[in-house]
């Protein structure tokens, strides 16, 4: 999906149907299948798979001590795929985008500076994240829970240096708030699909299936 | 003992990495400017990324070392003798050649770039590897550090050492110049007739070729030679 405000609307809508029950969760998932790029979506982003076995685990010990956990895991899954889904679609400047369009060149634009500072943070995280995991196996320590409080310190430690940096650059040169940003979309025939797709599979999360069946009643 | 990459290519979007050639036993010197492929080359080196077609081929190669820019990366002890340690090296002698004597107990990540730059080479450069990568080693030192790592680096007896840097003041005397332009990878020879091919060269050296003066090597020795050469 290559329009921003579908995609951020079609995600924040998605979850939400996700999150409210495993039937919502299944037409989410099928969505997801259709028009994500599942592989592609897996292929870019690993920390997927991971994420939900952790996701998994603690739905197991939520199942066993008071129950739940399976349908918590599935509605959790479908919402980490979905975050997987609009990370990989990321293009620089996007966010910037969306939040001028929504709230304008003030308040708009400082929101959308900061998610995308935060996003490249979290690009930068991920490259430096590798790095140290090949640093630290060539001292002969295999990465592992062990090594987790030395990475995530560094990792820490370099966000907050770079935050402090780009804030005092951004200060040197005269920022103090809102800016002058005209945002472009491109609003392609499959994302309005993928959209009206998304908003149907809501409606089926939110409405009760017995509403659809006149004849039930 | 040598390294050598046959067609090995390297992308990262549209652009690619193009090397060939062997790495025998000696230093080698590896410049390109920023963003030319250096820390893409120094890791197929290494073995820690994967080359998109040809190979790498290490001969007689027990034991391999990469140093990162960002020294940082490098971390894994709560405080300096333990970080010292965690390379195989007696703190001691390390700590003390990194001006860091007396700071023991401090944490690596509570020292400055050039500090904690100072004591990643330090325990780098006290264990002996057969492959040793240095990607950008001069980063964050002080003139008199670098000058001070090229003198180490310059008795390095044995081993294959690779030097990627885009430094153009400080070299240790070097046995090869490699060089990365247009993203190709280029093999300019032994010294000193490497010297008239490479075309990141310093400007001194550059100048001291047009005066005939050819130096046998890059460290600030031999330059000051063949600059005093009458």
């Amino acid at each position: 999906m290559q329009d921003i405000r579908l995609r951020a609307g079609t995600a924040a809508l998605l979850s939400l149907a996700a999150f409210t029950g495993t039937i919502g969760a299944a037409v989410v998932f099928i969505w997801w299948l259709i028009f994500a790029s599942p592989l592609q979506v897996l292929r870019k982003m690993r920390a997927v798979i991971p994420a939900i076995l952790l996701i998994a685990f603690f739905g197991v010990v939520l199942e066993l001590t008071g129950g739940g956990g399976i349908a918590y895991c599935l509605r959790m899954t479908v919402i980490i795929l979905i975050g997987a889904w609009v990370y990989t679609g990321y293009r620089e400047g996007e966010f910037l985008s969306l939040w001028v369009w929504l709230l304008g060149k003030k308040i708009g634009f400082d929101l959308g500076m900061i998610a995308e500072t935060g996003m490249q943070s979290l690009h930068l995280m991920v490259t430096d994240l590798l790095r140290i995991r090949q640093a630290q196996e060539l001292k002969g320590k295999p990465f592992g829970p062990g090594n987790l409080v030395p990475a995530g310190s560094i990792l820490i430690r370099d966000a907050i240096r770079r935050a402090d940096e780009t804030a005092e650059l951004m200060a040197m040169r005269g920022y103090t708030n809102g800016g002058s940003y005209c945002p472009v979309f491109v609003t392609p025939l499959r994302d309005i699909i993928a959209g009206i797709a998304a908003l149907c599979m809501g409606i089926i999360a939110f409405v009760p299936v017995s509403e659809f069946f006149i004849l039930y009643h | 003992m040598k390294i050598s990459l046959a067609r090995v290519r390297a992308h990262r979007g549209n652009w690619t990495l193009f090397a060939q050639g062997t790495f025998e036993e000696g230093i080698h010197l590896v410049s390109g400017d920023v963003g030319s492929g250096k820390s893409t080359l120094a890791l197929l080196l290494a073995g820690l990324s994967l080359p998109a077609s040809g190979m790498v081929e290490r001969d007689a190669i027990a034991s391999a070392m990469i140093a990162f820019q960002f020294p940082e990366f490098h971390v894994t002890g709560p405080d300096l003798e333990c970080e010292c340690k965690a390379w195989g090296v007696d703190p001691a002698p390390v700590l003390a050649a990194a001006g860091l004597a007396g700071r023991e107990r401090t944490n690596p990540l509570d020292l400055s770039r050039g500090e904690l730059k100072r004591l990643i080479l330090g325990c780098v450069l006290a264990r002996d590897y057969d492959l040793l990568i240095l990607d950008e080693p001069f980063s964050s030192l002080d003139c008199a550090e670098k000058e001070r790592l090229c003198t180490r680096l310059s008795g390095q007896k044995r081993g294959i050492t690779i030097i990627f840097t885009h430094e153009n003041a400080h070299f240790p005397r070097v046995d090869r110049i490699w060089e990365i332009q247009g993203g190709v990878l280029y093999d300019r020879g032994r010294l000193p007739s490497a010297l008239g091919h490479w075309d990141h060269a310093p400007a001194i050296v550059k100048r001291l070729i047009a005066q005939r003066k050819v130096p046998a090597n890059i460290s600030h020795a031999d330059l000051l030679e063949a600059a005093c050469r009458t």
